[in-house]
C-alpha cells in the first residue's frame, strides 16, 4: 500500500531528486486549483452534514424505536449506496431534467431547453448527501446495536423521558461514531468522481477530483506530475481530518461493558404511523424516483424517447444479458474482488483494532499511523491509485519474478489500498467505546491472547467489522475509478463495463446494466441474508 | 509522393496469395482502442479472419483512461501495447514528438488524401469521425451553417463538448477558429449565447436527445446510429464544413511484435478494413468506398483545413483562449 502511494507522489513532489513543497504552493498558487480545492471542501464538508443528519436520524429511528418492517427500511436505505456515483448523478439528472417522465407525467416537467435543475453546487451536495448518507446510517447502527440496554433502562426507571434519554445517554455516547460517521463522509464526498464529473462540470462547479481528471486528459509527460501534486493535496486534507477526529474522539470516549444486544424498542406511539410514512416518503425520493427514472431509461430503443406501450422494449436487457459475454464475467469478477476485499479487510479492521486496542505507546503509534494512512488512500481519487498500481506492479515482481498486471490480483490490491479506511471506521469507533477492564479481567482469569480475542473482542467488535466488511464489499462492488486502469480483457468489472458503455454513447444499455447490477446487489443481500440466521447477532445490519 | 510503381507491387502483395503473406504473421498482438466495444471486438474478429495466427489482446477504454495508462507504463519503463487505434492525430504527433511511435514508410497510402496521412507515415487515419451539428426535432428551427448557432432562437439552447474534456472538441476548436469567417469572433458568439461547454461528445448528445438544450456540437455517428431508433434528433453537415477525428493507429517503437502490428496497419487502410468501418456505422478515410446509411455522399461532405503538427505547437495558447472566452 505504502509503495505505490509512495511512487506516485515522488512523481509531484521531487524536484531535481529532492523532496520540496515547491509544487504544493505553486499548485496553491493556481487559480483553477485554489477554486477546485476550495468547491471540493465546500462540497463534501456541506454534504457530509446532510448525510449526518439523515443518516443518523434514520438510524435513530430503525435503531431505537419500535417501527415496523425494520428490516425491509433497512434494506431499502442501503440501497443508493449500491448505484455507482455516476449513475445516480445521470438517474437523477433524467429524472429532474425537461424530458423526464415522471415529472412530465404530473406536468411538473422544466421546459424544454431550459438548464437543468441539478447542474452546479445544489445538485452536487444533495447527490452527495444522498449517495453517502448509507455510510453514516450503517456506521451509526452498528453503534446503537453495541450500546448496552441497561444504561437506557437505568435511565428509564430513574424517570427519564424519551427526549431527555436521547439527549443525556445515547447522543453522547455515539458522539465517536458520529464522528466516525461524518469524516466517513467528508472523506467520500471529496474523492467522489461521478456526482461532480456528471452534475459539476455543467455548473461550472469544478472539484478536485474532476480537475485531476481534466488534467489526465490533456496528456503529455508533465501529467503525471500534474496529477500527483493535486493528490498530495487531497492527502493532506485527509490526514488532517484523521488528527482532527482522533482529538475530538479521544476527548469523548466513554467505555462501555457488554456484548452487542437487540436494540431499544422506544414506544413511538401515535406518532409511529407518522414515522413509517415519512419514511417511505423519503425512500421513494431517494430511490424511487432515480430507480424509476433508470429503469425507464432500460426500457425505450433509444435515449431521448418517451416512454410508452408502443416505444418499450426488452431489447437493452437482451442486449446486456445475453448477447454480451462481458456482463457474466464483470458480476463474477466484482463479486470475487469486492468479496474477497470485504472478507480480508473486515478481518485487517478487527486485528488492527485489537493490536491498538488498550495498548500505549510505540503500538498505538503505529495503529494511528496505519489509520491516517488507510484514510489517505482513501481520499485520493481511484483513478490516482490505478496509476500509482501501474507504476509499481507493471514490472514483476522482485524474487517472484510474477507480474501482477492485467489480473485480478492486482485489483482486489488496490481495493484494499483504497478501501481500508471504509473498514476500520465503524470498528475504531466501536473500540473506543470498548473498556479495557473486560479484557483485564479475562487476562487475570488466566486466558491467553487467542481465547480472548475470540470469546471477547471479537463478539465485541463483530457487529462493527461486519458493517465494516460490509461497506467495503457495496463500495467495491460498483466502483468505477479504482479498477478504471486497472482492467483488462477478462478482468472487467461492473463499474468499468457500465462506463465503457455510457462513454460510447449507449446510454440505454449503461442504464439497463445498472437496474441488472441493482437486481443482482438485491438477490445478494438476500443471500446474505440466509447466511445470516447462522452468524452472530447483529452482524447482518438489516437483521434486528 | 510514391512512385506508382510502389504503390502497385503493395496493392499487388495486399491483394495477392493472402496466405502465403499471412503465414509468417503470427504471436500475439497487444492492442489500445477507445472504439467502443462491439467495434472493437468486430475489428479484432475480421483481422483474425485474415491473420489466424495472430492472438489479439485488446482493451478498450476511453481515450483519457488509455492514455493516461500509457502514460504510466511509459513512466514505469515498460508500455505493453504493440498497436494503438485511438483519438486524433494530435494525441498521435505528441506521441511522435516523445518519440514512442514507429514508422512505417512502406504502408500503402497511395489512395488516401495526403491531409489524413502523416508525412513520416507514424501513424495512418482509419476514419473520419465529424463534428456536425445536432438538434433535437423540437427545435425553433433547424440550423444549416455553424453560424446559424448564433441566431437569437438560440440563445441558451446549444451544448458543446469542452476541448479541456474531448480530444474531438479540441479539433474542432482549431479548424473553427482557423476558418476565416468564423475565427475566434464564433466562440465568443457562443459564448455570449450562454453556451457552456461541458465533458465530452456523450454528454452533449444525451443533452440535446433529452431535450435539456436544443442544438450542439457532436460527432456524426451518435445521433445517426440512434435516428434509426426513433431519438428525437437530427444531425446536419454544416455549410462552412466539418472538422474531423481520423482515429489513427500506429504502432509503437517498443513493439514487440511489428510484422503483427504491421499487418494490422495494412488490414486497417485496406479498402476491406475500410468497409468494415462503413458497415459499423462511421465514414470511412478512404474515398472509394461508399459511406454507410443516413450519411450524406462522400464528395459532398467538406472538411475544414487542420494541420495536426501545428495544433499540437499551440495548444496550450488554444486552451488558454477558450478558458479566457469560456471561463474554463
Amino acid at each position: 500500500m505504502l509503495v505505490p502511494l509512495g511512487l506516485m507522489l515522488r512523481q509531484g513532489l521531487m524536484v531535481n531528486g529532492l523532496p520540496s513543497i515547491e509544487p504544493l504552493q505553486g499548485a496553491l498558487g493556481n487559480r483553477s486549483v485554489a477554486r477546485a480545492l476550495w468547491n471540493s471542501l465546500d462540497s463534501a464538508a456541506v454534504s457530509a452534514s446532510l448525510s449526518l443528519m439523515l443518516g443518523a436520524g434514520l438510524a435513530l429511528i430503525v435503531g431505537l424505536t419500535n417501527l415496523r418492517r425494520k428490516a425491509v427500511f433497512t434494506f431499502l436505505i442501503l440501497i443508493p449506496m449500491m448505484i455507482p456515483p455516476h449513475v445516480t448523478a445521470i438517474a437523477w439528472a433524467q429524472a429532474l431534467g425537461p424530458s423526464s417522465p415522471l415529472l412530465g407525467a404530473v406536468g411538473l416537467a422544466p421546459p424544454l431547453g431550459s438548464p437543468h435543475p441539478l447542474y452546479g453546487r445544489g445538485g452536487v451536495v444533495a447527490l452527495l448527501a444522498v449517495q453517502h448518507m448509507p455510510l453514516v446510517f450503517l456506521v451509526v447502527l452498528a453503534a446503537l446495536r453495541a450500546l448496552p440496554r441497561e444504561i437506557a433502562e437505568a435511565a428509564r426507571v430513574s424517570g427519564a423521558g424519551t427526549a431527555r434519554l436521547l439527549a443525556k445517554i445515547i447522543l453522547p455516547l455515539l458522539i465517536p461514531s458520529l464522528l466516525a460517521a461524518y469524516a466517513l463522509a467528508f472523506v467520500s464526498a471529496l474523492g467522489n468522481f461521478g456526482i461532480p464529473a456528471l452534475l459539476g462540470i455543467p455548473g461550472r462547479y469544478t472539484t478536485l477530483p474532476v480537475l485531476i481528471w481534466q488534467r489526465l486528459s490533456s496528456f503529455g509527460p508533465s501529467m503525471l506530475a500534474d496529477v500527483a501534486v493535486m493528490s498530495a493535496l487531497m492527502a493532506l486534507i485527509a490526514i488532517a481530518l484523521v488528527l482532527v477526529q482522533s482529538r475530538l474522539s479521544a476527548r469523548s470516549r466513554a467505555a462501555l461493558i457488554g456484548p452487542p444486544q437487540p436494540p431499544l424498542r422506544l414506544e413511538l406511539g401515535r406518532a409511529r404511523p407518522l414515522a413509517e410514512v415519512a419514511m417511505i416518503l423519503l425512500l421513494l425520493v431517494i430511490l424511487g424516483l432515480p430507480l424509476v427514472a433508470l429503469i425507464g431509461t432500460a426500457l425505450v430503443p433509444t435515449y431521448g424517447v418517451a416512454l410508452t406501450p408502443q416505444t418499450l422494449t426488452l431489447a437493452n436487457f437482451e442486449q446486456v444479458l445475453f448477447r454480451q459475454s462481458v456482463t457474466a464475467r464483470a458480476f463474477l469478477n466484482s463479486t470475487i474482488a469486492a468479496g474477497v476485499a470485504a472478507l480480508v479487510l473486515a478481518g485487517l479492521g478487527a486485528l488492527l483494532a485489537r493490536a491498538t486496542f488498550g495498548a500505549s505507546g510505540p503500538q498505538r503509534g503505529i495503529g494511528q499511523a496505519v489509520s491516517t494512512l488507510a484514510e489517505t488512500a482513501y481520499a485520493i481519487p481511484g483513478i490516482v491509485i490505478s496509476i500509482a498500481f501501474i507504476l509499481t506492479f507493471l514490472r514483476p515482481l522482485p524474487l517472484i519474478g510474477v507480474s501482477l498486471y492485467n489480473t485480478l490480483t492486482l485489483i482486489v490490491l488496490a481495493y484494499l489500498c483504497a478501501f481500508f479506511a471504509v473498514a476500520l471506521k465503524p470498528v475504531s469507533a466501536a473500540c473506543l467505546q470498548l473498556d479495557p477492564a473486560l479484557d483485564e479481567a479475562a487476562r487475570v482469569a488466566g486466558a491467553g491472547w487467542g481465547l480472548r480475542m475470540g470469546r471477547i473482542f471479537l463478539p465485541l467488535v463483530a457487529p462493527a467489522a461486519a458493517a465494516g466488511g460490509m461497506l467495503v464489499f457495496l463500495t467495491a462492488y460498483n466502483e468505477i475509478t479504482v479498477s478504471a486502469l486497472l482492467w483488462s480483457s477478462g478482468t472487467e468489472t461492473i463499474g468499468t463495463v457500465i462506463y465503457n458503455y455510457e462513454n460510447g454513447g449507449y446510454t440505454v444499455l449503461a442504464a439497463a446494466m445498472s437496474t441488472v447490477t441493482v437486481v443482482a446487489t438485491v438477490t445478494l443481500m438476500a443471500l446474505l441474508d440466509l447466511l445470516g440466521r447462522r452468524l452472530p447477532s447483529g452482524v447482518v445490519p438489516w437483521r434486528l | 509522393m510514391k512512385t506508382p510503381m510502389i504503390a502497385t507491387l503493395a496493392a499487388a502483395l495486399l491483394a495477392g496469395p493472402a496466405l502465403a503473406q499471412t503465414a509468417d504473421v503470427s504471436g500475439r498482438l497487444v492492442l489500445y482502442t477507445s472504439q467502443p466495444n462491439q467495434d472493437a471486438q468486430r475489428t479484432v474478429d475480421a483481422f483474425n479472419a485474415v491473420y489466424p495466427n495472430v492472438t489479439v489482446d485488446w482493451i478498450r477504454d476511453g481515450t483519457t483512461q488509455v492514455m493516461a495508462r500509457l502514460e504510466a507504463e511509459f513512466a514505469a519503463g515498460s508500455p505493453q501495447p504493440d498497436v494503438l487505434l485511438i483519438a486524433d492525430t494530435v494525441v498521435m504527433e505528441g506521441l511522435e514528438a516523445q518519440g514512442r511511435l514507429l514508422a512505417y514508410p512502406e504502408a500503402d497510402v497511395s489512395a488516401y488524401d495526403p491531409a489524413l496521412m502523416d508525412p513520416e507515415r507514424h501513424y495512418f487515419s482509419t476514419k473520419l469521425i465529424t463534428t456536425g451539428i445536432i438538434y433535437n426535432t423540437s427545435a425553433p428551427f433547424v440550423p444549416e451553417s455553424w453560424s446559424d448557432l448564433l441566431r437569437p432562437e438560440a440563445q441558451g439552447q446549444i451544448a458543446m463538448p469542452s476541448p479541456l474534456a474531448s480530444g474531438a472538441a479540441t479539433i474542432h476548436m482549431v479548424a473553427l477558429t482557423s476558418h476565416p469567417d468564423l475565427g475566434w469572433a464564433y466562440y465568443e458568439g457562443l459564448a455570449a449565447q450562454g453556451t457552456n461547454p461541458q465533458g465530452g461528445n456523450g454528454g452533449v448528445y444525451n443533452a440535446v436527445a433529452g431535450g435539456e438544450q436544443m442544438f450542439g456540437m457532436v460527432v456524426d455517428f451518435l445521433p445517426i446510429r440512434e435516428i434509426p431508433n426513433g431519438a428525437p434528433v437530427g444531425f446536419v453537415f454544416p455549410e462552412e464544413g466539418v472538422s474531423a477525428v481520423t482515429e489513427p493507429v500506429a504502432i509503437l517503437s517498443t513493439a514487440q511484435n511489428v510484422p503483427a502490428a504491421k499487418a494490422f496497419v495494412d488490414f486497417l487502410i485496406s479498402p476491406e478494413g475500410q468497409q468494415l468501418a462503413a458497415d459499423m456505422g462511421y465514414l470511412p478515410a478512404h474515398p472509394a468506398i461508399t459511406a454507410p446509411a443516413g450519411f450524406p455522399a462522400m464528395d459532398t461532405i467538406q472538411l475544414l483545413e487542420f494541420d495536426p503538427a501545428k495544433a499540437l505547437e499551440n495548444a496550450e495558447e488554444y486552451r488558454l483562449r477558450f478558458v479566457e472566452i469560456f471561463g474554463g
